[in-house]
């Protein structure tokens, strides 16, 4: 687990795009049974989270903790 | 028992065999239901959410008094079955590490763990009934 964690990002935007994949991979299998439509879902979810974590993080960016 | 009872008696023990499997471990359900290859992308995913949620010493959550939300959280976190047991008896530190700096990452990997098998244990009970194709 040491070793595994020394390899783990603590860059935020990475951890953000991680989740964002396992997110999208879910969705796109559970919501999905063709593969065109999962793959066409899986770039929707993947696109409005990465894109929707970025404006939110914008727009926060003049109010700091 | 009529024959149509018995069917109706299976399909009933199957739909709760899925549920309970799909908890136990993720994708186990889709496996008992033959959906192979989802239950190995639900096992994948679903796994590796968790023990990157774990990696990053988010917060295996308990019920806390006075604290209403942890019951939720406590629920959620618990929806990863035998991963969630395994992960409080194996852990170092099952309570995370407020100071680090993927703390909060490490929570939502572990919650959003709980849920999606929630989620699927939800799904295997809708294949099984029949209600999705």
């Amino acid at each position: 687990m040491t070793v595994f964690a020394a390899l783990l990002p603590t860059d935020h935007f990475l951890i953000m795009t991680t989740y964002a994949l396992l997110v999208s991979i879910f969705f796109a299998f559970l919501w999905r049974n063709e593969g065109r439509d999962r793959w066409v879902l899986f770039g929707k979810i993947f696109a409005a989270l990465v894109v929707g974590g970025l404006a939110v993080a914008w727009l926060m960016y003049p109010f700091p903790a | 028992m009529s024959a149509a009872g018995a069917a109706s008696g299976d399909a009933r023990r199957t739909r709760w065999v899925a549920v309970v499997l799909a908890w136990l471990f993720p994708g186990l359900g889709h496996f008992y239901l033959s959906r192979r290859r989802s239950a190995v992308v639900y096992a994948v995913v679903v796994t590796v959410t968790f023990l990157l949620g774990l990696s990053f010493q988010g917060r295996l959550y308990t019920v806390e008094a006075g604290q209403p939300l942890s019951i939720l959280a406590t629920f959620a976190v618990a929806g990863t079955g035998l991963l969630n047991l395994a992960a409080r008896v194996l852990s170092d530190n099952p309570g995370g590490a407020v100071l680090a700096v993927t703390y909060e990452y490490g929570c939502a990997y572990l919650l959003t763990a709980g849920l999606m098998n929630l989620l699927l244990m939800l799904d295997a009970w809708d294949i099984a009934v029949g209600r999705k194709p």
